[in-house]
């Protein structure tokens, strides 16, 4: 292997154990299904069966060197890579570096908190948690694959349990939202999946066909690969030339850069659809507020930093030249973004709880956006550090907010469960008969709304620092969204719990013992990471710098 | 001594450890358990805090003979590696020089009184330990802030603080006024310190880190000071003026200057505790406290930032001085002179006069405390009164608002002694009056606005300066002289909806021995002082009489100029001149004050005398020269209608295209179909047909539920993986 390659320093195959682990857990629950179980029993044993990959994720987090570099970028590591299909070169390829695992730490602490909130679950009991174990397996197996091949395989198939989630046990409008949201990341992706066969048949042209992503990332940076020679753009323009289209379209002007371009914008599409960046994010709402309480958890949480993810991995390393030219719209995107989802929160605080807390995300993953758009940007003397802080801001951000937003998702079942409404409207008075309640949704809050102290905040402000140096504009603008956000929320929770105690406050019950610690760990690691959060931001600050070292360079 | 300097990141630890304490252990469950656990702990902070500034000043200090600020030499600073940045680290610690240390004495001495005071003064809440929690964090915040090393913890503690403001402004969580009040204090100073974020971000960006010190890569920098002094920014300034004027718009918010400062006065629908550790003694100060602890940086630009800062600031001191003057409420007549008094430090800051606004910050620290927790001890003696006991029991907000309006008190001198004589060394002081403390370092202020040549500014100080002596005059007499006119008094207007009937154990609060029976009570006299209460005043008082000698301006006599020197400063001589015209516009204010007042007000019902002589521009000062309603029609209504506009284009421009994508596939694929089902359908019916048997077979297989299918499916691919990467391939 090379350099940039460490296999699991004692052999052990932890990351595939970790994918099965959830899978294993499935069958179990099919088992159980088989045997005619009683439904609580499976409730319990899939809770406590998510405690594996936790102790798994643990495992390579512990054994994982989080200032590794080598031959420019990030050493990945727990890598496993053996021939799958040879006749196109698919690789079963895992491996985790400090883009990935903090998102596959993230999905592995996440899923419980899912599981939780469906406690209360009545119908087809066993398939609900069978499928919330299938999609906790193909969103980790999303962030560690790093072959195209099981990489798109992973990301399609995370819609299927997604889908069946939100269309057998979501609300009201729940085949509309579930349709919306399978078909529009289904049909976002299609021109992912048509680059990759161009990325393949280029890569093959000089010699060297490949889906390994690692290696044409490698490429795309100009970093060496062995076997190959040339940057990404150079092998798909030399391709272009061959199969003739170079001479269709002439070859004056920036024409590689064309290329790349068209590359930059299928795979961009197919994130920032998963990723809800403004104008593609209207399936979000839908599905967020349709969904039940552990698929919104699932989805918000996890799901939408698939998309994220998919950039950092891909679409910044593969086409670095065409993101930098396109980082000014990307910008622009994220600050409308933020701006919408903050006023469309806003619009929401008569009405939907779960709408609302779904555009706070939107605000949210606009703050990410605008990070990746700066990562990219500017000009070439911009300092690296700012570019790192800014990707490092958006890790942070998207780690901060899966936790809180996910927090914040489940104290909206609990008070569902207590109300039977979503509505936010005939509430009040809440906090004198539910003082708990209102003390851990008020933090769950305040976190979403990035307070320091809670690990909301550290994502925001080193995104905005990064973004400063190369998109000032923007930046400046984008406070508007820390602003209407934070009046949202205010007015959101003013609404669920001050005032005087009117009609919902009989019998509206205070935070169960079980509903309480199901939130505490959540809230205790936002606390924590806000108050230091080097041990996180570790994780990834290296794979960070080497990845935005390419925009120093190229361009 | 050096056991302060290496543990003086207790002082905030020890309040710190009081929250978590109240908030998380059973101690909650008992008043006096965590009321007393709360103070035994920041009575623990100031021992720590105090030790530590004589340790600070225990080393010796020469006087400054050069012109201009500089920045003091730390007494210690330490630092953790805090988050990895790139390829640098960034750190975190505390940073301990002697305006800190003397920062972290006031504010534990200040907090230690509140915390006693508030023994008494909630001890009829049933959330007091949930009282004494939000202190403890809010006290915490602010000691953190105080001894930050650099600016980016400097604004986490700001924040924090904010939060702790939000949650005691809204402590009486019941009252539509009260949570509106919070919202709007959050809100409107999150403007402010958003825009100081960025003012961080652009400093971090241009300095490498945001750690205070004049050392390499540090934000103080001479090299670095001087470069982002002469760089061009953004907008034609300087980097130094960008800068310090984003820095600035976090001072406006949190300090309530104009035109942020709309949400202090609602502020005051907090307990009044709250309103003097927070809204008088230390959070708005922290704005004052910011601009002097980034003085370098307003010093290093052409003086842009400087300007703004010295007009805002004497501008909101004159113009929150003339609203004073037409308010009856006894906390918002307060309000406003805070604004006033932060206004004056300000100016001060703008002017160049770094010891005076600081000087200004302690003593008014001080003496506004006193005067907030004598009015807290009014309202609570008001309360018991039989007319409001009485309203009380129909609306408690109404009787609250009732209780503080100063048309009806009167007389309280004899009923309240203790309070009375306390009060009254706040109000000398307030007004400047030597030799009380306020008149000291106001006196410093206006004499550094004279000497520097800034007459505009030397003039509107001494115009509020007037203000000041005339709006606490009608405050006194009303309150304190004249009789009691309580028995008839104003009743204040509810216009929220409220409990009706007697709700005794929500939302009650600064209401001193309520007994069950409004008849039980009737034995039972509602002027009496309770001891912790009237230890805290006796002790603030004591600071607001004597706070002048920490830097008495005088040459010959010694232990003058010792704040000056401790801070490392210039020291400023006293100007005879200035002191006798000030002396003279306090006089001046008293006696108008005392003239108008004196016998005004027979009976609660009467007119203001001044509402009786210009009506129209009273009625423009009582309403605050409607800048909220401004607001209120202008950005409000921008906001609500950018809300619906985003709702719409959001559902349905945008949606609008997906829904059509959506329904224009269904389209075409209805056409396809018809054309494949006509056309090309007939001739595979026969495979179809034998296929159909083949899969009625197979269907029993299935169980009919599509997530089966996908399980079987990627299950047994993955099985197949595995069987062939272990055991067939090796």
């Amino acid at each position: 292997m090379p350099a940039y390659l460490m296999s699991s320093p004692d052999g052990v195959p932890w990351l595939t154990l970790l994918l099965l682990s959830p899978l294993l857990g499935m069958a179990l629950v099919g088992l159980a299904g088989a045997l005619r179980w009683d439904d609580r029993l499976v409730k319990i044993g899939v809770a406590a069966w998510m405690g594996l990959p936790i102790a798994i994720a643990a495992v390579v987090a512990a054994g994982f060197s989080p200032a590794a570099t080598a031959d420019g970028q990030g050493v990945v590591q727990f890598a496993e890579k053996i021939a799958w299909i040879t006749a196109i070169r698919v690789d079963y390829f895992l491996g985790v570096d400090g883009l990935s695992l903090p998102m596959v730490l993230l999905t592995v602490v996440m899923a419980p908190l899912a599981v939780a909130a469906s406690w209360g679950v009545t119908e087809r009991v066993k398939t609900h948690f069978a499928l919330l174990l299938l999609l906790e397996a193909a969103m980790i197996g999303y962030f560690v694959a790093l072959n195209f091949f099981f990489f798109f395989i992973f990301w399609e198939f995370s819609l299927v349990p997604a889908f069946f989630i939100i269309q057998l046990w979501g609300r009201e409008n729940r085949r509309y939202a579930a349709f919306k949201f399978f078909i529009y990341t289904m049909a976002g992706s299609v021109g992912l999946l048509l680059l990759f066969q161009v990325l393949y048949l280029a890569t093959r042209n000089v010699g060297a066909p490949t889906f390994d992503l690692i290696s044409l990332g490698r490429l795309g940076q100009g970093l060496a690969v062995e076997g190959t020679t040339g940057t990404l753009r150079e092998i798909i323009y030399s391709y272009m030339t061959k199969i003739g289209v170079v001479r269709m379209l002439g070859a004056n002007g920036p024409y590689p850069l064309l290329y790349t371009s068209i590359a930059f914008w299928a795979i961009f599409v197919a994130f920032a659809i998963k990723l809800a960046v403004w104008p593609f994010h209207t399936w979000l709402p839908d599905a967020y507020s349709q969904a039940p309480v552990g698929g919104s958890i699932m989805l918000s949480a996890v799901m939408s930093k698939m998309g994220a993810y998919g950039m950092l991995r891909i679409l910044l390393p593969l086409v670095p030249d065409a993101a930098h030219a396109f980082a000014p719209v990307m910008g622009a995107l994220a600050l409308v973004g933020i701006v919408a989802g903050s006023f469309g929160a806003l619009a929401n605080v008569g009405g939907d709880i779960k709408r609302l807390i779904a555009y706070t995300s939107i605000n949210h993953m606009g703050y990410v956006m605008l990070a990746i758009a700066a990562a990219a940007a500017g000009q070439v003397g911009v300092s690296q550090d700012s570019r790192a802080i800014a990707i490092n801001g958006a890790l942070m951000q998207m780690v901060a907010h899966g936790l809180s937003t996910g927090a914040l998702f489940y104290l909206a079942g609990a008070m569902h469960k207590r109300t039977g409404s979503w509505e936010l409207s005939g509430l009040g008075g809440l906090r004198t008969v539910a003082p708990t309640f209102a003390g851990v949704m008020g933090v769950a809050m305040f976190a979403n709304l990035g307070l320091p102290g809670l690990a909301g905040f550290v994502g925001e402000f080193f995104i905005f620092r990064g973004a400063w140096a190369t998109l000032p504009l923007f930046t400046n603008l984008a406070v508007i969204g820390l602003i209407i956000t934070a009046l949202a929320l205010l007015l959101m929770y003013q609404r669920i719990f001050l005032g005087p105690t009117g009609e919902a406050a009989h019998g509206f019950a205070d935070l169960r013992p079980a509903e309480l610690w199901a939130t505490v760990p959540f809230l205790a690691i936002l606390l924590v990471l806000g108050v230091y959060p080097y041990p996180i931001m570790n994780l990834f600050n290296a794979a960070a710098l080497q990845m935005v070292a390419v925009f120093q360079r190229v361009l | 001594m050096t056991f302060f300097l290496q543990y003086a990141w207790l002082i905030p630890a020890l309040p710190l450890l009081g929250f978590a304490l109240i908030t998380f252990t059973p101690l909650r469950q008992s008043k006096p358990a965590s009321t007393w656990t709360a103070t035994g702990l920041m009575l623990a902070a100031t021992l720590v805090a105090i030790g530590l500034l004589a340790a600070v000043a225990g080393a010796s200090h020469a006087v400054v003979e050069g012109e201009g600020f500089t920045f003091p030499a730390p007494a210690v600073v330490q630092r953790f590696a805090w988050a990895p940045a790139g390829s640098s680290t960034f750190s975190m610690g505390v940073y301990i020089d002697s305006p800190v240390a003397v920062m972290l004495a006031m504010v534990t001495i200040t907090a230690t009184c509140i915390h006693l005071f508030s023994i008494g003064y909630m001890a009829s809440n049933p959330r007091q330990s949930r009282f004494f929690s939000f202190i403890s964090l809010f006290t915490s915040a602010m000691l953190l802030m105080t001894m930050a090393d650099n600016l980016l913890l400097f604004f986490m503690a700001w924040e924090i603080m904010g939060l702790c403001s939000y949650l005691l402004i809204g402590f009486l969580y019941e009252r539509p006024q009260a949570y509106r009040a919070a919202v709007k204090a959050f809100i409107t100073t999150r403007i402010g310190d958003v825009l100081m974020m960025v003012g961080l971000v652009y400093l971090w960006t241009q300095a490498g880190s945001l750690a205070l010190g004049t050392g390499e890569g540090e934000i103080f920098n001479p090299e670095f000071l001087k470069r982002i002094g002469s760089e061009p920014g953004m907008l034609g300034m300087s980097h130094a003026s960008g800068i310090a004027l984003l820095l600035f718009c976090g001072t406006i918010g949190k300090s309530a200057q104009f035109p942020l400062h709309v949400w202090l006065p609602d502020a005051m629908e907090g307990p009044t505790p709250v309103s003097a550790l927070i809204h008088a003694a230390t959070m708005v100060a922290a704005g004052v406290f910011l601009v002097a602890r980034t003085y370098p940086i307003f010093l290093a630009d052409n003086g842009t930032a400087l300007t703004v800062v010295r007009f805002i600031g004497a501008f909101t001191a004159l113009f929150a001085a003339t609203i004073a003057v037409a308010q009856y409420d006894i906390k918002r007549i307060l309000a406003y002179s805070t604004l006033s008094q932060l206004g004056f430090m300000v100016a001060a800051l703008g002017i160049g006069g770094w010891v005076a606004g600081m000087f200004h910050l302690l003593t008014h620290a001080f003496f506004k405390a006193l005067l907030f927790l004598g009015s807290g001890a009014v309202i609570h003696a008001m309360e018991g009164t039989v007319a409001i006991e009485k309203l009380h029991h129909r609306d408690e907000y109404a009787a609250q608002q009732t209780a503080q309006d100063i048309r009806n008190m009167g007389g309280l001198r004899t009923k309240l002694p203790w309070t009375f004589w306390t009060y009254s060394i706040g109000y000398l002081a307030l007004a400047g009056i030597v030799p009380f403390a306020g008149f000291w370092s106001k006196d410093e202020i206006l004499a550094h606005a004279m000497e520097d040549g800034n007459f505009v500014v030397y003039g509107v100080l001494t115009l509020a300066a007037f203000l000041t002596a005339f709006y606490m005059t009608r405050q006194w007499l009303l309150v304190f002289f004249g009789a009691f006119r309580g028995e008839k008094p104003v009743v204040f207007v509810n216009t929220e909806p409220h409990p009706v009937g007697h709700d005794d154990h929500l939302g009650h609060d600064d209401h001193p021995g309520h007994a069950n029976h409004a008849d039980a009570h009737a034995a039972h006299s509602p002027w009496h002082e309770s001891p912790t209460m009237t230890a805290a005043l006796v002790v603030l008082a004591s600071f607001a009489l004597t706070a002048g000698l920490f830097n008495l301006p005088f040459h010959n006599i010694p232990g003058s100029f010792w704040l000056a020197r401790l801070w490392g400063q210039e020291v400023a001589e006293i100007n005879w001149l200035v002191a006798g015209i000030s002396l003279l516009v306090a006089g001046s204010g008293i006696a108008a004050g005392w003239l108008a007042y004196r016998s005004a007000f027979a009976a609660a019902q009467d007119t203001d005398p001044l509402d009786a002589r210009v009506p129209g521009m009273f009625r423009l000062l009582n309403e605050k020269y409607r800048i909220d309603e401004l607001y209120a029609a202008s950005f409000g209504r921008l906001t609500a209608i950018l809300t619906l506009a985003w709702a719409v284009l959001d559902s349905l421009l945008l949606d609008g295209i997906v829904d059509g994508v959506g329904k224009l596939t269904l389209f075409i694929s209805r056409v396809n179909f018809i054309i494949d089902d006509t056309l090309l359908n007939d001739g595979p019916d026969a495979l179809a047909s034998g296929t159909n048997a083949v899969g009625r077979q197979a269907r029993r297989l299935q169980t009919g539920k599509a997530q089966d299918y996908v399980a079987y499916v990627f299950a047994g691919a993955l099985a197949l993986a595995m069987l062939y990467l272990y055991v067939i391939k090796k």
